[in-house]
């Protein structure tokens, strides 16, 4: 019996993780910035082209393959150095303000651009470099084989969980942020530069999507249409722990994580469907998700 | 006034496919978005926005498979049930989802439409899976048409519709209902002091707009001869919204100008690019920033505000 | 205002274009003048429609449509078919072209999914140019495509197309496959494994979530069962067409601790789910069968002993292939153009084309040596045997193929840097179909055991 639920949480946990990082940034950009960024999955497959291309790089060159690690990594900064301040500046900062129909319908727009840029520059192949998952080696827990790599991003996760919450809770920037989100206004009579405020939040929001994307990698291939996929994923893990919050995230992608393996364990046919009955299910007795809160309605 | 030049209009249209044969699918095709969108646009008014309207469209389209599968062959029957199909998922869907608002009601749409997508997709034995199922050609009073006939008979159809619906759609957004849902967009609470109930007033809007996108989606069934699930992928519920502000959400033409000027410039603009996302994001962004009432709004400024 | 609104949309679509037009300026001359007829065709209301091929007089230039993948996880085993088609293409017009007439390829994506397909294929109909449409790969744009190919009356020529549902009512006058089907391929599939590995008990199955992925899994189980009925399938997996992520399937068949994992698994997906399972010791621990398996050899380091095959006998190494001089000159010409050796997707589609090049043939000897019409040509498609790269395909009175079968496994040779195929066997073509007409599932199900006995064993192609 145990040896049949090890792999069934490992595999949970597993899965947990790369869902997590690909709704983590979303989740955080709404939190700061109150705009819901449609473009989200493709800054994350951006992110993993780019990491491929680097550690493909790092390969051809016969360079130290332990580079790689560092390569995932930089390929996130690089990112959102890039991507973060462009668009935050030249479209987001334009629709702070307007109805929620014109964010989404701008960023809907972005994300149309940054697919047909990701199939120019990258070519429709998938990408596929796993130096790292190889360099890791594999474990067996439960008579089953798993990757160390994938128990490597499951700790990852983790951090980030930690990290977010000291970086919010325990330094001046978090601070602010947290200043900002309670109340915009009061903060910038306060003498808050808000525009740094959210020209950095959004950037951490492309760095985390940049990262999911990087970290996934090693264990996936990226090719068209990876983008889509992971927007609504990333809506629905949102959507269930609750807009704008950070644990919410991290509690909403074990229940995603959790449905879908038991769906592929247990009745492989819905296991397309499991993310989004979740997500129903959840939104139908909390609509604003297990960790939000109702927003007053404005008279 | 206006009516003359919607006429000369609608009778080019009428010509076009005479002209050029092959333009009478992407007319037919264009039509239908523009059900759908018009859909998207009547909830817009209220300032909800739907990213799950494909779910509708598909719907009905799978709801003519359905009934074709079942023995019923008939055009007009067919239209009309699967309309209904439409409306009844919306009303169903739309009860519990009317209660929210802004990004709520945008992402509980997206929610249920995935679950409708994924359910299409994955229920191999049922719908097929992601091949679909065949719509049929059906007969039309009783006489069955030839297939290229039919399609004739189907496009002239869509364009008389287009006409009636469109007139129709445009007096509700004309008549008390339809000045309420503006009202829901500036002051909601306001509206329910005046002792109107915002719930009704919506749930009517949102079966009227699942409505129209059923009847888009049954259109489009029957021009493309099959239904796949793709017809309710969010990306197609965000195309929908797209076309309803790329015509410009002002009035009822918008939503087919915009989808009639979509669909022409992606079949003039696949034989020289695969970049066509490209240029619609780039035009959408443009045409919001730039133009916020929409293609339609270019030539309709004057009577905008008497809409 | 809506005639405004009409003018303005329409000046608005010519100057996009123009726009275009500047910015693709290496566009082929070809493509140019399809958007421009189309257009004139769209905007000058009153010019009536040109008047469909009046035949007989030889055109200036023949016009395909070709449909495949050139985008999406798809295109991985699409754009091998369109780089063959490219090669044949020039091979053929650089000998002046199908009788004299020189070939013109238009490409459709088939990824833009069912409606831009059908739009695309009813456009290009329309232009009597285009005498026939090479479409196409996926099962699901056929069986769409099949109906208007007979409304049209065009000849259409699956280059891929593999379900078996696409012919199975008879009924086709211009619908063709010069292929195989799932039912040969899957059953051939069975009997190899049993061949090979006849104490086999317990078999998983992991295959795309589609049509092709189920028919496979079908006619495979139908056919084990029938040969052998002890064989239990313990688990079966149908992930989502794309999926780049398959650990938790890992996972899933790990536990089930199956003697065979078979999938039909293919493009981008199965080179995902090679290297997501070969590290995590799927390959040792079960004999794994990878129907689509050549398209991966020379990309991804598969272990010895894998049985792959190329569905049909378009392998560009087999014994066959070998002894043709036209089909190594093809494998080198591919090679030193796109870096890599054909796979069969690129034999499929060449041989599709030399398909359609032989009809044209065929037709204008039948009719005189006059430019056939497209029902002179489908005409001369039906019953055809044509020699092709790798074999024979033969067209049957209900327009399906009968084209052979090559299954081996997976051996290392110190000829190439990649894992080649050992050990194999070539079943006949008509020996794995049922007859016309017959249901297959029902005629898979009265196979015995003898019938096994009766076809070659692995290892005799040589």
């Amino acid at each position: 019996m145990l040896n049949a639920i090890i792999p069934l949480l490992l595999d949970s946990l597993a899965s947990a993780a790369l869902i997590f990082f690909a709704a983590v940034g979303l989740t955080l950009v709404f939190s700061v910035l109150r705009v819901l960024n449609v473009a989200h999955g493709s800054l994350y497959s951006i992110g993993g082209y780019v990491a491929a291309s680097i550690c493909l790089f790092i390969a051809s060159r016969q360079l130290n393959p332990y580079l790689s690690f560092a390569a995932l990594l930089f390929s996130a900064v690089f990112v959102a150095a890039i991507f973060g301040p462009l668009i935050e500046r030249g479209l987001v900062r334009w629709t702070y303000g307007k109805s929620e129909a014109v964010q989404i319908l701008i960023t809907f727009g972005l994300f149309l651009i940054l697919e047909d840029l990701q199939r120019v520059i990258f070519g429709v192949q998938s990408f596929y470099e796993d130096a790292p998952m190889r360099l890791l080696g594999t474990t067996s827990i439960g008579g089953v084989v798993y990757l160390n790599y994938q128990i490597l991003l499951i700790g990852m996760a983790l951090l980030v969980v930690i990290g977010l919450r000291l970086l919010i809770n325990h330094t001046r920037l978090g601070r602010l942020i947290t200043a900002v989100v309670t109340d915009r206004e009061m903060a910038q009579s306060i003498g808050i530069d808000t525009n740094r405020i959210f020209i950095l939040a959004f950037s951490l929001g492309v760095f985390l999507a940049a990262l999911g994307g990087a970290l996934a990698t090693p264990t996936s291939g990226i090719a068209p249409g990876l983008g889509a996929d992971t927007m609504v994923l990333a809506f629905a893990v949102a959507a269930i722990g609750g807009l704008g919050q950070i644990e919410g995230a991290a509690v909403a992608s074990l229940i995603v994580g959790l449905a879908r393996v038991l769906a592929i364990y247990l009745a492989p046919s819905l296991d397309a469907v499991a993310p989004y009955a979740a997500m129903l299910a959840v939104l139908l007795f909390r609509p604003y998700g297990l960790f939000g809160s109702v927003t007053a309605r404005r008279i | 006034m206006r009516t003359i030049p919607a006429a000369i209009a609608v009778l080019m249209l009428a010509v076009l496919p005479i002209a050029a044969p092959w333009l009478q699918f992407v007319l037919t095709l264009a039509i239908a978005k523009g059900f759908a969108a018009l859909g998207v646009a009547v909830l817009l008014r209220a300032g909800l926005i739907s990213i799950g309207h494909a779910m509708f469209f598909a719907a009905s389209a799978y709801g003519v498979a359905f009934l074709a599968r079942a023995g019923i062959n008939d055009l007009g029957l067919l239209l009309i049930l699967s309309v209904l199909a439409g409306a009844l998922a919306g009303a169903v869907a739309g009860s519990f989802l009317v209660r929210y608002r802004a990004i709520f009601f945008a992402m509980l749409n997206l929610a249920v439409s995935m679950v409708f997508y994924a359910l299409c997709a994955k229920l191999y034995g049922v719908t097929g899976g992601t091949d679909g199922m065949p719509v049929p050609v059906p007969a039309v009073f009783g006489i069955v048409f030839a297939e290229p006939v039919f399609k004739s008979v189907l496009f002239y159809l869509s364009l008389a519709l287009m006409v009636l619906v469109g007139l129709a759609v445009q007096r509700y957004l004309n008549s008390p209902l339809g000045h309420a849902l503006s009202a829901v967009n500036t002051n909601e609470i306001r509206l329910e002091y005046l002792g109107i109930p915002v719930w009704a007033v919506l749930l009517i809007a949102y079966v009227i707009s699942a409505a129209l996108a059923g009847l888009g989606g049954a259109i489009a069934g029957f021009a493309i001869g099959r239904v796949v699930p793709d017809f309710a992928f969010w990306t197609a519920s965000g195309h929908l919204v797209l076309i309803a502000v790329l015509g410009g959400i002002g009035g009822v033409p918008g939503a087919f100008i915009g989808a009639l000027f979509l669909e022409l410039l992606h079949s003039a603009a696949v034989t020289v690019t695969d970049s066509w996302n490209l240029i619609v994001g780039m035009t959408l962004i443009i045409v919001i920033m730039f133009m916020p009432q929409g293609v339609y709004g270019l030539f309709a400024r004057k009577e905008a505000s008497s809409l | 205002m809506a005639f405004k609104g009409i003018s303005i949309v329409v000046a608005r679509c010519l100057s996009s274009l123009e726009l275009l037009f500047g910015l693709h300026r290496g566009l082929s001359q070809a493509n140019l003048r399809l958007v421009a007829d189309g257009l004139a065709g769209a905007l000058a209301i009153g010019v009536a429609a040109a008047t469909p091929a009046a035949a007989q007089e030889k055109p200036g230039s023949l016009g395909l449509g070709i449909f495949t993948f050139t985008s999406g996880p798809a295109a991985a085993y699409g754009m091998p078919g369109k780089n063959a088609a490219d090669l044949i293409i020039e091979e053929i017009n650089a000998k002046g072209g199908i009788e004299g007439v020189p070939v013109r390829a238009t490409y459709v994506d088939e990824a833009q999914g069912a409606q831009g397909v059908i739009a695309e294929y009813r456009r290009l109909a329309a232009d009597a140019q285009n005498q026939v449409m090479v479409a196409a790969l996926s099962s699901a744009n056929c069986l769409a495509l099949a109906p208007l190919a007979e409304q049209l009356e065009v000849p259409t020529v699956g280059w891929n197309c593999d379900t078996h549902q696409l012919l199975i009512d008879g009924k086709r006058k211009y619908v063709f496959r010069p292929n195989g089907n799932t039912v040969p391929e899957f059953i051939a599939y069975a009997i190899y494994l049993l061949d090979r590995k006849p104490d086999v008990k317990t078999v998983a199955i992991i295959n795309p979530d589609y049509a092709f992925g189920h028919d496979a899994a079908k006619i495979f189980t139908a056919a084990l069962k029938a040969l052998k009925p002890d064989v239990e399938i313990v688990a079966e997996l149908y992930p989502k067409l794309g999926s780049p992520n398959y650990q938790t399937e890992i996972s899933r068949l790990a536990t089930a601790r199956p003697d065979v994992v078979f999938s039909n698994l293919w493009g981008a997906d199965l080179e995902n789910f090679v290297r997501q399972a070969a590290p995590r010791g799927i390959f040792t621990s079960s004999q794994v069968i990878l129907a689509l398996g050549e398209t991966v050899l020379q990309r991804v380091p598969l272990p010895d002993g894998v049985i792959v095959g190329v569905l049909g006998d378009g392998w560009w190494m087999s014994p066959d292939a070998k002894a043709n001089p036209e089909t190594a000159k093809f494998a080198e010409r591919y090679k030193a153009r796109f870096g890599e050796y054909p796979v069969f997707p690129s034999i499929k589609m060449a041989n599709t084309l030399i398909y359609v090049k032989a009809a044209y043939k065929a037709a204008m000897q039948k009719n005189g040596g006059k430019w056939p019409t497209r029902a002179e040509l489908a005409d001369a498609m039906k019953g055809s045997k044509v020699a092709t790269l790798t074999g024979t395909a033969q067209t049957r009175a209900d327009n399906d193929g009968l084209v052979d079968q090559i299954i081996g496994v997976t051996v290392k040779t110190p000829a190439q840097q990649f894992p080649v195929i050992g050990d194999m066997v070539r079943y006949r073509g008509d020996s794995l179909m049922p007859q016309a007409g017959q249901d297959p599932l029902a005629w898979i199900s009265t196979l015995k055991p003898e019938f096994a006995k009766s076809l070659p064993k692995p290892g005799s192609y040589k």
